[in-house]
């Protein structure tokens, strides 16, 4: 008789292995990367801005895509700190798990819900600063708009995961929809999407027209 | 193919014909109102009696007219190039202004009456000067800046009282709109629109692209 290693059998129920898994893994790796580099360009045009108040930020291109005077406003240090020192922190992090993750490591369940508390709070700052920067400032900056951008899908594919992770303890109607939510997730991502972009559309209508 | 990327793919086709369908409906492809025969647009839309004139020509023959808004980045940059050429040209050519606030600018129309108000005491010119070489300091505030504005008034010399009352009056604001007003009949859209000669110049890369313009018109 010859001992074999037997490689365990995927078991496709378990988070780490079913479809939210990996595209979460990769969304926090990818859309971490991302979202760093918007938030470190942001900060140094910030470090420019303070040195020289007359600074034109690269990403100042019209009244309406103007970073300039989007990162002069109360709105761009929420916390009292730049926002873009949150979204090197925060993003370098999301990036280290989504490496992690990649790599095969199984993390604990402890570990996922502290995630999941930093993407929630990620997506809700940013629709806080979407609505200001629409409504309330009345002009874009583009590298904000990457941050909101891939802080959206990295909460999307997390909460997807956590609700997976803990399907066995949710009532039945919430477990119906998390399984709905998990097969159509492009569709729900794409919808969220297409909402902020009707908002940005609707906003500077009279800009856009003047574009074609 | 499953059945969520068929519906992701749908939704994307819906929002970009929507959009494109918009952008096409909206698009503003019917010639301006106040076109004449030859295509220009009709000089008294474009100058009124009560314009304000940087520089008059003697002989009339060369008129650049330029819509815009104050609190406008793109016409601040623009507002150099404008300098160099009242420098350059003095009185071979007439330089015309109009106001042509824009409604996202929450100061534009402020600004706008500003300069009206310095234009009764005859200072026009002194308070685009001052409304422009600052507009880093009051654009895109929220907050009225009325105070910054009269602070304005105060460093050249105006009545103050009477350029108070002025911003406030409603005639102000009347002539401020009438500005803008022409500005629409002559197909002005955005911030800052020239016109040459009464054709409206397009594809305006910097202040090169204008001085070529005005020496064509001169020569011709």
């Amino acid at each position: 008789m010859s001992v074999t290693t037997v490689e365990p059998a995927a078991d496709p129920t378990s988070p780490e292995q079913g479809l939210p898994a990996r595209i979460t893994a990769w969304i926090c790796a990818v859309g971490g990367v991302v979202g760093l580099v918007a938030a470190a360009v942001l900060l140094v045009e910030k470090i420019n801005l303070l040195a020289d108040p007359d600074y034109v930020p690269s990403c100042s291109i019209n009244p309406i895509l103007s970073c300039g005077s989007v990162m002069t406003t109360p709105q761009a240090e929420a916390f009292g700190i730049p926002n873009p020192l949150i979204g090197v922190a925060g993003f370098a992090v999301v990036t280290t798990i989504g490496v992690v993750l990649l790599a095969g490591v199984r993390l604990p369940g402890w570990f996922w819900l502290g995630l999941q508390a930093g993407a929630a709070f990620g997506v809700v700052f940013v629709h806080w600063l979407i609505y200001q920067s629409l409504y309330v400032i009345g002009a874009l900056c583009p590298y904000c708009m990457l941050v909101w951008a891939v802080t959206i899908p990295i909460f999307l594919y997390v909460t997807l995961r956590t609700l997976r992770e803990h399907e066995a303890v949710l009532p039945g109607p919430v477990r119906r929809v998390t399984a709905a939510a998990v097969s159509y997730h492009s569709l729900i991502l794409t919808a969220w999407y297409a909402v902020i972009l009707i908002a940005i559309l609707n906003r500077f209508w009279d800009y856009w027209i003047t574009l074609v | 193919m499953t059945r969520n990327t068929r519906l992701t793919l749908a939704l994307i086709a819906v929002v970009v014909l929507v959009v494109g369908g918009l952008l096409a409906v909206n698009r503003p492809d019917h010639p301006p109102a106040a076109t004449t025969d030859t295509g220009a647009i009709e000089s008294t839309v474009l100058v009124r009696e009560d314009s304000h004139r940087l520089s008059t020509a003697a002989d009339g023959k060369v008129t650049l007219v330029e819509f815009l808004d104050f609190e406008c980045e793109s016409c601040a940059a623009a507002y150099p190039a404008v300098k160099q050429i009242l420098a350059t040209y003095q009185d071979r050519i007439t330089v015309v202004v109009r106001y042509f606030p824009i409604p996202s600018h929450p100061n534009a129309d402020l600004a706008a009456r500003a300069a009206q108000a310095a234009a009764n005491q005859g200072r026009f010119p002194d308070m685009y000067v001052q409304l422009f070489e600052n507009q880093t300091r009051w654009g895109h505030q929220e907050q009225p800046q009325t105070e910054l504005f009269l602070g304005y008034a105060r460093a050249l010399g105006l009545d103050l009282p009477r350029f108070q009352r002025d911003l406030d009056d409603p005639a102000t604001a009347t002539r401020v709109a009438k500005d803008k007003a022409d500005g629409v009949a002559a197909g002005v859209q955005g911030t800052p629109t020239f016109f040459l000669n009464g054709r409206r110049l397009t594809d305006l890369r910097g202040q090169d692209d204008l001085v070529a313009a005005i020496d064509a018109a001169l020569a011709g």
